[in-house]
């Protein structure tokens, strides 16, 4: 089990990471709350080391969007919620803000996943085929379609 | 197109109430884990604790020695190692009325001998000229010892009462025979003389009556040969034990 010191320190470095990938798979403050936690608990006791910052940030990954897809899979049909109810977790954007995250959050899931972890995150196509564990060739075609997507609604040229 | 969303969602963060719930929930997860270990040493605390606590509640409350005290009410007061009596059974319904009008638990042995001979029951018989006999029998010898020696002690000043040593394989055969052992010695005594006395025989008897029976045979023994005193003092025998009884 981890010390106190090593988890409050993880909420303090993946707690955005982990926020904003619970944002993107729940639209919904509850659900987004529980899996937070259930994320850093699975943290706690997970007591083997990580090779490196890399490899623990990939973990938090793996686990939140694991734990996103279990909610998901159970409560899909009952709890969508529609997406004018997702202002409550974005109150802290602007309005041009909203309209992107808006237009994000109205990507298929597959394609709002790799658009946060490619443009946000930072990883690059065979890294998320890694991460993921997809063919890289299927995140390359994803990531087409979600930047035809935007661009249909944001407009103006991507440099990925 | 890029830059919008980086910057959208890093504008987006988990808020310091988020953050703070689950290091909370981490806490407590983190003490829920730890408590079954803290359960199992309060267990294994109280088990300890009991296991000391009826060892040693068998341990004092033990008789290791027992002290048969006979006179007609007939008595035995079992003795723990520290010489303080743990246990008083009655032998007839004397004896019952006796234990039950004094308080003898956990005194000292010889409190307990001096509260009893200073009592009414048998303080009267005493001076009407009956026997008290006090056997003393127990596996540890130096306790035996001991004892036999505080009880000669604490009844020095009685000319009536004996003081005797038995041993457990007696004190055994005597509760078998339903007689407390001061008496089953006395019994074994007369059986020797005479072997058609039975148990019953002597169980409603007084020390001095079994004494007086014993006397009596041994003096037919002595003054008459083996050979045509049996028939005598067998009949003499039975003679005392239909009239004293």
């Amino acid at each position: 089990m981890r010390s106190e010191e090593e988890t409050n320190q993880a909420v303090e470095r993946y707690g955005d990471t982990v926020r904003r990938l619970c944002m993107i798979h729940l639209k919904n403050e509850a659900d987004t709350q529980d899996i937070f936690q259930t994320v850093f608990l699975k943290y706690l006791l997970h007591d083997k080391p990580f090779e490196s910052g890399e490899h623990e940030k990939a973990w938090f990954i793996r686990v939140t969007l694991n734990a996103c897809k279990d909610l998901l899979r159970s409560f899909f049909s009952r709890n969508t919620v529609p997406l004018e109810q997702l202002t409550g977790q974005a109150d802290q954007l602007t309005g041009q803000g909203r309209e992107v995250l808006a237009t994000v959050l109205a990507l298929p899931q597959k394609e709002r996943q790799v658009v946060y972890l490619h443009y946000y995150e930072g990883y690059t196509a065979p890294e998320l085929s890694r991460l993921l564990g997809k063919n890289v060739n299927t995140i390359y075609t994803t990531l087409a379609r979600a930047r035809a997507h935007l661009r249909e609604t944001l407009g103006g040229e991507d440099h990925g | 197109m890029d830059e919008q969303i980086r910057e959208v969602f890093g504008q987006l963060h988990a808020g310091e109430a988020m953050k703070e719930n689950t290091k909370a929930a981490l806490d407590r997860a983190r003490n829920r884990r730890r408590r079954p270990v803290g359960y199992l040493a309060v267990a294994a605390a109280c088990l300890v604790l009991l296991l000391a606590g009826l060892g040693g509640y068998r341990y004092y409350f033990t008789p290791t020695t027992y002290l048969s005290v006979d006179i007609n009410p007939s008595l035995e007061l079992g003795v723990n190692r520290f010489d303080k009596v743990v246990s008083v059974r009655a032998w007839n319904e004397d004896g019952q009325e006796l234990v039950d009008s004094l308080e003898l638990n956990l005194l000292d042995y010889q409190e307990a001998l001096e509260r009893l001979v200073a009592s009414e029951s048998i303080a009267d018989r005493l001076a009407a000229g009956e026997l008290l006999s006090i056997t003393v029998a127990g596996e540890n010898e130096a306790q035996c010892g001991r004892l036999l020696a505080g009880a000669e002690a604490c009844t020095a000043g009685q000319e009536n009462v004996r003081c005797h040593q038995g041993d457990v394989e007696e004190l055994e055969q005597a509760h078998h025979a339903g007689l407390s052992l001061g008496k089953y010695q006395a019994f074994l005594e007369l059986q020797a003389l005479d072997p058609t006395v039975t148990a019953e025989d002597v169980a409603g008897l007084t020390m001095r009556q079994i004494r007086d029976w014993i006397g009596s045979l041994s003096q037919d023994a002595d003054s008459q040969g083996k050979g045509n005193g049996q028939g005598h003092h067998g009949e003499e025998s039975h003679g005392y034990r239909f009239g004293q009884s």
